[in-house]
């Protein structure tokens, strides 16, 4: 198996740029998954996590989290916004791996990512923290 | 803000929401997340889960829910969460969605609430537990 990302990467490696713009018809497809008609209309604005979602998405691919062997557990998460985000907004996700240790056979793993909007103003920021076991050599 | 007493200990309109797998994957497909642990059953029964499990931040998506409803005019904009993962939910498992405010805080840009939140699976464990900050709009 090839090496994947999750078993080097080291403290301070940066993520991305990802483009976490969310077009109209997947915030709609979004809400609908999470709630349909039992979620708030949000308007023209994105749900709370559906950005955050996206960014995780391109972390997990890039870490490798799926490969053969692994099993991965999103231990927490947090986020905070300055402002709503619209759909079809240009978002741009920035991350780094802020803390990564192993304990017990498992890696310990956090990445904060920043979200920029189209002027390079931030909007929000995130951190998410997963455990990873089968990394060991 | 909805019509909730914004005071220490007031309850926020917490609600159910049933989980089956088609919920899960909608989800999948929306947030482009397709581990196999929340959408293969063979996969996942190879895992300590022993079954499929949806995604967390599907369960955090309920919590911040509520969050919206609660303070549609201000979680947006400022509003922060912290939350642990704790147990997952099985698809086909209702949760329920809960929350209260602990605490009400005047600061130098306005009032600040400070909410306990959560996510409850049917035999009452946390799937998701946490603190959510939301400062209140002047006015």
């Amino acid at each position: 198996m090839a090496d994947v990302l999750i078993k080097s990467v080291e403290t301070g490696h940066s993520f991305g740029p990802y483009d976490v713009t969310i077009s109209p018809e997947r915030s709609a497809s979004y809400n609908q998954a999470v709630g349909g008609d039992e979620s708030p209309d949000y308007g023209i604005s994105l749900a709370p996590m559906m950005t955050v979602a996206a960014a995780l998405t391109e972390l997990i691919e890039d870490l490798g989290l799926f490969s053969e062997g692994l099993q991965t557990v999103h231990a927490g998460q947090e986020a905070s916004w300055i402002r709503s985000i619209n759909a079809g907004e240009q978002i741009t996700a920035t991350g780094t791996l802020a803390s990564s240790s192993m304990r017990r056979g498992s890696k310990f793993a956090t990445v904060k990512v920043e979200y920029t909007d189209a002027d390079g103003s931030k909007v929000g920021d995130s951190s998410t923290t997963i455990i990873v076991s089968g990394v060991d050599p | 803000m909805s019509d909730i007493q914004v005071a220490a200990g007031a309850d926020l309109p917490g609600f159910d929401r049933y989980v089956p797998q088609d919920r899960v994957d909608a989800y999948a497909e929306a947030s482009g997340d397709h581990n196999p642990i929340h959408l293969d059953e063979e996969y996942a029964s190879k895992t300590p889960f022993g079954t499929r499990i949806a995604h967390g931040m599907l369960s955090l998506a309920f919590v911040t829910e509520l969050l919206a409803k609660s303070f549609p005019d201000d979680w947006h904009a400022g509003g922060k969460i912290k939350v642990r993962f704790s147990a997952p939910v099985i698809p086909g498992e209702t949760v329920s969605i809960y929350g209260s405010i602990s605490g009400v805080t005047e600061t130098n840009e306005g009032t600040v609430v400070t909410c306990n939140v959560g996510c409850k699976k049917p035999d009452g464990t946390d799937a998701v537990s946490g603190k959510a900050t939301v400062p209140l709009r002047q006015g």
